[in-house]
């Protein structure tokens, strides 16, 4: 599971996702890719699942880039427990992400599969996603 | 080589400069706001129409297509787009920078990196077409901008490298690239072993926590060392 080697706080408070993402917006790497439209956390959990799906359905095709790191802890108070007594443990890390986002980028496969596999891994995650490509490749 | 040089006409309206509030009121009208420069003149704050743009952007010469450029259908001037926004959601035109061109004085410019044939390390061995460069920095005359540097690929096999130096271009333009620059590899992908239950249960069970940066300064051992000294005497 992805997560920071070093931090300098354990903790971290909630945040604002206003906005969209003007970085990080346009394919670096592949040919293929997987933009978010909405803003939400995308869980360590929730990267790998994606990761493991479009990996088992390209086999050995293509490379894969994954363009998001969960580097936001959040805490989570033990069930059972009274209000109060202070902030919860690290529980999980999240990706803050905003609209316009690339989550992950492919290269070396067709078209058809780099869709097929996108669709497999946007349904390990809570956000709406489209695919997109290389504006070069439609020539 | 096809050039760059194309004998289309994009009409453009002058505007007044202003703020992200008066170039919101331009795009409301449908038009993209963009600015033109270079050539020692001043700079002109323009509207053009996004289809237009588009066109150029998505034909076959691209960003490097040179162009006419009507300013309120009087003063014609070449010029070519050096710079271009997209919106991050819906992908429409945002903001256009516009440079004029001089056709007797040599210009910078990135063209894109056409990658032939089927490379044998991918036909063969099984292995995966990698293109870590996808344009060149040249410099050479507005008339003789190629439209795409092609490079053939089907020599590459696994730890043959194609670089910047192996590209082959006629004598009126020069890399401005670093000659040694990889331009594309064939590379093998490990494939994903399904995960044991025992790794699974292992990984989920200990959720380590990363290392905490400590506050002020820290105290090295050679720092240590005198401190221990003086305290013996």
């Amino acid at each position: 599971m992805l997560m920071p080697k070093k931090v300098k706080y354990r903790k971290q408070q909630r945040g604002r996702m206003t906005g969209k993402a003007w970085r990080g917006s346009e394919l670096a790497f592949g040919d293929y890719g997987l933009k978010v439209l909405e803003p939400g956390w995308i869980t360590d959990r929730q990267i790998e699942a994606s990761r493991v799906a479009m990996t088992r359905f390209i086999k050995r095709g293509g490379k894969i880039w994954i363009r998001l790191f969960p580097d936001k802890p959040v805490t989570k108070k033990p069930a059972e427990t009274r209000m109060g007594k202070g902030k919860g443990a690290p529980d999980h890390w999240v990706a803050v992400v905003r609209p316009g986002k690339i989550l992950f980028e492919m290269e070396g496969v067709a078209v058809a599969d780099a869709a097929e596999a996108m669709r497999l891994a946007s349904h390990k995650l809570p956000l709406r996603t489209t695919f997109v490509k290389r504006p070069s490749l439609s020539h | 080589m096809a050039t760059a040089t194309q004998s289309n006409v994009l009409q453009a309206n002058p505007r007044t400069p202003g703020n992200k509030n008066d170039a919101r009121r331009v795009r409301r009208d449908g038009k993209v706001p963009a600015v033109l420069y270079g050539a020692g003149k001043d700079a002109i704050s323009v509207a053009l129409d996004p289809r237009h743009v588009s066109r150029i952007l998505h034909s076959q010469t691209g960003h490097n297509t040179i162009f006419d450029l009507s300013l309120d259908g009087g003063e014609q001037t070449k010029a070519m787009i050096v710079d271009w926004q997209y919106e991050p959601i819906k992908g429409a035109l945002m903001h256009i920078d516009l440079k004029r061109i001089a056709m007797d004085k040599k210009l910078t410019v990135n063209v894109p990196i056409v990658l032939k044939g089927d490379a044998i390390g991918v036909k063969q061995e099984g292995g995966i077409l990698e293109q870590i460069l996808r344009e060149v920095e040249i410099e050479c005359l507005p008339a003789d901008i190629p439209t795409a540097i092609e490079a053939d690929v089907t020599h590459l096999t696994f730890g043959i490298v194609l670089r910047v130096s192996d590209l082959a271009h006629g004598d009126k333009l020069t890399f401005l690239t670093d000659a040694n620059q990889p331009v594309a590899h064939v590379i093998t992908i490990k494939e994903e072993v399904a995960a044991t239950p025992e790794a699974v249960a292992a990984e989920g069970a200990a959720p380590a926590e990363p290392e905490v940066i400590k506050k002020g300064k820290q105290e090295t051992e050679e720092e240590a060392a005198p401190a221990e000294k003086k305290e013996k005497k």
